[in-house]
């Protein structure tokens, strides 16, 4: 269809265009307790095309664009009154000028992955196994759970040459985990792997478990206040995107970040760690068929690059990078006994975990906390946090501890202070 | 005018008959949903200017759903041909027949008796004034583009104005044995935002628009440009709250997110399924203040979540969900009524056909009361008006609360002080908050801009409001 679609645009002289043509598989299974609810599969081809007009506004060069999604189902003529109008469309955009990517003809990628050498059911039997193997209390147990596993092979053409394709395999889902006693509460948790990392399912099971557990004993909210906070796991790693979306060359570009390459975004003074952070590839080429590679984004607090694609990377005057969806950071300075020897409120679980990169604010309602105050541990639950990362970012303290996910791979916790919490005005 | 009906779907039908019959050869249920959606977004802002078609709400398949007797199962597909029809029923039976190759030792499949159908044929449109594209790309950012113009001309402390839109229209088809079912529906959205910077601090304001209908719409976004600019501007010298439990009115858009997120999601029967819901131990007792009725439904109002029948061939229901502060009903898909033996409510919906039917919310909102804005202001001695939420999470096992405000305004000794604090976080249990509503305004608002999800996927289309209402709220 890629040939059928780019023979259309030929007839229509549209001469600037991508399409990105994704053929997916997948297996789905839902599960109430340990029971299999409902089965699903899909088998979907996609194109989406994207098409360029370049032109001139008040002697300005102009690159206009609007994407359009072609069905396989399509005729010739749909396909041709839907380009038409996307080009009609592209012709009124008056975006400034950008040059796309050129590239040539590359040997299609396979995925290198355990999931590449058998079936989609197979690789679902395995993950289910995984995630269900603790699963033998009736006290805290898998309430419920859905695992997707999907295999997509995508290819990427544009007019200037780029003709790239990938084979991936992704499983993805979430579950929740209930405990009835001493109170019936539970704890949401998602997944995404594309390798068959089995046993890092097995782990985030077992603590998610544990999580639960002690969330059921938690009775009372933490009392209002400014505290030293502990974030960790996926906390922590929305905490990193702050930088990873003030770098970004689109946010930059629109001026919604005041970020120049070499600018100490950590701030002048870091007193705790300087962080470091590498964007990683997880897929072979981006949407736009930019080779994707892992690059370092900030250096002990200094910011070393932009990243994006084409167009905002053509404006700021930098190498396209593509667009990135995994980071990598390097351990911190602190064992999580040191980072534990003083008081602090660790929060293992919010109800939503928000780091706003516009506002800096960073909080969410508190489902479950460890509160230290200097002789026990008492879980907590409720209240909520409400801080601002411009005023702590230079004394943030990482664990030498790791923490690793699809997306993710570096410090387990990290130590903030003065944070405000909402909580309850007095001891219970 | 109607919505018209999708030609494909049309020049499909002998074909999915076809299939249908083959399917209901060899399983006692069969059902196919065909599914013709197309969208577009417009989006003008300083330096960015964007029509497309919205990957999301765009879509062209089926999705074929069977029982052999005990099991269910669902088959998504987008390309349908008749030499293909056999492999097609081949890998839908591959599909039933594959539980053992998916499921470890220790696991088995629940088991669901084929409910009997009622026989329905339904065919309807909903209506639209104005057709975006017949309006016209060029229109539509002209508009737009004259909106951002004034937007950044009052003042040069405002970074960015963007004014942007969405649309989707869409046709139905669902076929069963005894049921054929068709809809055709159109809603458009619009949004108004504004951006000013104070040293590192970005800040944004926004205000939107929707409608069961078309571009119509979008002729409400002028009359406000003053009034959020200037708010974006008063938010450049918020504050930070201290944190702790205050009176506070909110304004209709915060009434319907804590609608949605609080109670909305708690009562969503696959939930009482999984025993996931502390709503199901409340049916029949009181939840809220008795000045509190709350409705869900896909005909409980004329929004961006209306329609005819649900992605399970149920029609759309208006379900009073809490009457008079007492918890009455929740809402189902089919599925979950099958397992608590109830009548599915019309609220089985895809994100699109490529995905599963959940229980999900259509139009949610409380009904108003007698109160004035002014008289519920006058009312508090110390607290905050609650405008612009941003986003919620819903907690139906524990009735938690989590929303996010962007603007608190203080009130004191009955009026506004002209202090903003932002931003917020709303927290607390379900029941106090709303069993402390004591004050509700005449007049009620839906506002349909945002998507809703299961966790953090299964996007649905919804609509959500209220009157303003007076209650205690935790603010952190």
């Amino acid at each position: 269809m890629i040939e059928q679609i780019k023979a259309v645009l030929a007839q229509l002289g549209i001469k600037e265009y991508r399409i990105m043509e994704s053929v997916q598989a997948s297996i789905e299974c839902f599960f109430v307790r340990k029971k299999l609810d409902l089965k699903r599969r899909t088998d979907l081809t996609d194109y989406d095309v994207v098409v360029f007009c370049p032109h001139e506004q008040d002697g300005e060069k102009k690159l206009g664009s609007s994407a359009v999604i072609i069905h396989p189902e399509m005729d010739t003529e749909e396909i041709r009154r839907s380009l038409q109008k996307a080009y009609h469309a592209a012709a009124l955009v008056s975006n400034e000028y950008y040059e796309l990517n050129a590239g040539k003809r590359e040997e299609f990628v396979r995925a290198d992955s355990q999931f590449a050498g058998q079936s989609l059911e197979e690789s679902t039997r395995q993950i289910v196994e995984a995630l269900y193997e603790a699963d033998n209390s009736e006290k805290v147990f898998i309430n419920s759970a859905e695992v997707f596993t999907t295999r997509t092979v995508r290819r990427i053409v544009n007019s200037r040459g780029v003709d790239v394709s990938y084979e991936t395999y992704l499983v993805s889902g979430e579950y929740v985990v209930q405990c009835v006693e001493p109170q019936d509460v539970e704890t949401y948790h998602h997944f995404s792997y594309h390798d068959a990392k089995l046993d890092a399912l097995r782990q985030d099971v077992a603590e998610a478990l544990a999580m639960t557990q002690s969330r059921a004993e938690a009775e009372r909210a933490p009392r209002a206040g400014k505290y030293t906070i502990l974030l960790s796991g996926k906390n922590l790693q929305e905490i990193m995107q702050y930088y990873c979306g003030r770098s970004s060359a689109g946010v930059v570009y629109q001026k919604y970040s005041n970020y120049q390459i070499g600018d100490h975004v950590q701030g002048d003074a870091i007193q705790g760690d300087a962080l470091t952070i590498y964007m990683k590839a997880k897929e072979p080429y981006s949407d736009e068929g930019i080779a994707m590679k892992d690059r370092l984004l900030m250096e002990n607090g200094t910011l070393k690059m932009f990243h994006g694609g084409c167009r905002y990377s053509y404006y700021l005057g930098i190498e396209p990078t593509g667009n990135y969806t995994s980071i990598s950071v390097p351990v911190g300075s602190r064992t999580m006994e040191e980072l534990k020897a003083s008081p602090y409120l660790h929060i293992v679980s919010f109800s939503d975990f928000q780091m706003d990169i516009m506002t800096g604010h960073f909080g969410g309602e508190i489902r479950l906390a460890f509160l230290y105050d200097g002789e026990k541990v008492t879980p907590v639950t409720g209240g909520s946090v409400n801080g601002s990362i411009l005023a702590v970012q230079a004394n943030m303290l990482f664990s030498k501890e790791r923490y690793q996910n699809d997306e993710y791979e570096g410090p387990y916790a990290v130590r903030i202070e003065g944070v405000d919490v909402a909580g309850t005005d007095q001891d219970q | 005018m109607k919505v018209q009906e999708s030609l494909f779907i049309q020049k499909k039908k002998p074909l999915l008959k076809k299939l249908l019959d083959m399917l209901l050869e060899r399983y006692p249920y069969a059902s196919i949903l065909a599914e013709d959606a197309k969208s577009g977004n417009y989006s003008v802002s300083r330096k960015n200017m964007s029509v497309s078609e919205a990957k999301r709400g765009t879509s062209r398949g089926f999705v074929v759903k069977v029982s052999d007797g005990k099991h269910y199962a669902e088959y998504s597909f987008n390309q349908i041909a008749e030499q293909d029809l056999d492999d097609l029923c081949a890998r839908i039976a591959e599909l039933v027949e594959s539980s053992d190759k998916v499921m470890p030792e220790g696991l088995c499949e629940s088991e669901y008796h084929v409910p009997a159908e009622e026989k329905a044929e339904f065919c309807g449109s909903t209506d639209y004034e104005i057709d975006p594209e017949t309006l016209g790309d060029d229109a539509i950012l002209a508009h737009f583009v004259k909106i951002r113009d004034e937007g950044l001309a009052f003042s040069e402390k405002i970074l960015d104005c963007q004014v942007s839109a969405s649309y989707q229209r869409y046709t139905k088809l669902f076929w069963s044995r005894d049921r054929m079912m068709e809809q055709s529906v159109m809603w458009m959205t619009g949004l108004l935002c504004f951006v000013a910077a104070k040293g590192e601090e970005f800040k944004t304001y926004y205000r939107t628009y929707s409608n069961l209908g078309g571009a119509e719409v979008l002729s409400q976004i002028d009359a406000d440009i003053e009034e959020c600019a200037k708010a974006v501007l008063e938010l450049l010298d918020s504050e930070t709250i201290t944190p702790g439990e205050y009176d506070c009115i909110c304004s209709p858009e915060v009434t319907g997110m804590i609608v949605h997120e609080a109670f909305g999601h708690g009562v969503e029967m696959d939930m009482f399924v999984k025993k996931r819901a502390l709503a199901e131990q409340y049916v029949g007792e009181r939840v809220a203040s008795d000045l509190v009725t709350m409705h869900d439904g896909a005909t409980a109002a004329r929004e961006v979540a209306t329609y005819y029948f649900d992605d399970e061939g149920t029609m759309a229901h208006d379900t009073t969900v809490i009457d008079r502060g007492i918890l009455k009903s929740g809402i189902s898909d089919l599925q979950s009524a099958l397992v608590l033996n109830t009548e599915p409510t019309g609220n089985g919906r895809r994100e699109s056909f490529r995905r599963k039917a959940y229980t999900r919310m259509t139009n949610t909102f409380f009904e108003g009361g007698a109160d004035t804005k002014e008289e519920m202001i006058a009312s508090i001695r110390y607290g905050f008006l609650l405008e612009n939420p941003k986003s919620g999470m819903e907690d139906p096992k524990n009735w938690g609360i989590q929303c996010m405000v962007n603007i608190a305004r203080e009130i004191r000794d009955g009026r506004l002080t002209g202090k903003i604090f932002s931003p917020i976080v709303l927290t607390g249990y379900v029941p106090d908050l709303l069993k402390s509503i004591s004050m509700m305004s005449e007049n009620v608002y839906l506002g349909g801009s945002g998507m809703c999800g299961k966790g953090y996927k299964e996007w649905v289309k919804v609509s959500d409001g209220g009157p303003y209402i007076k209650a205690k709220i935790r603010l952190g």
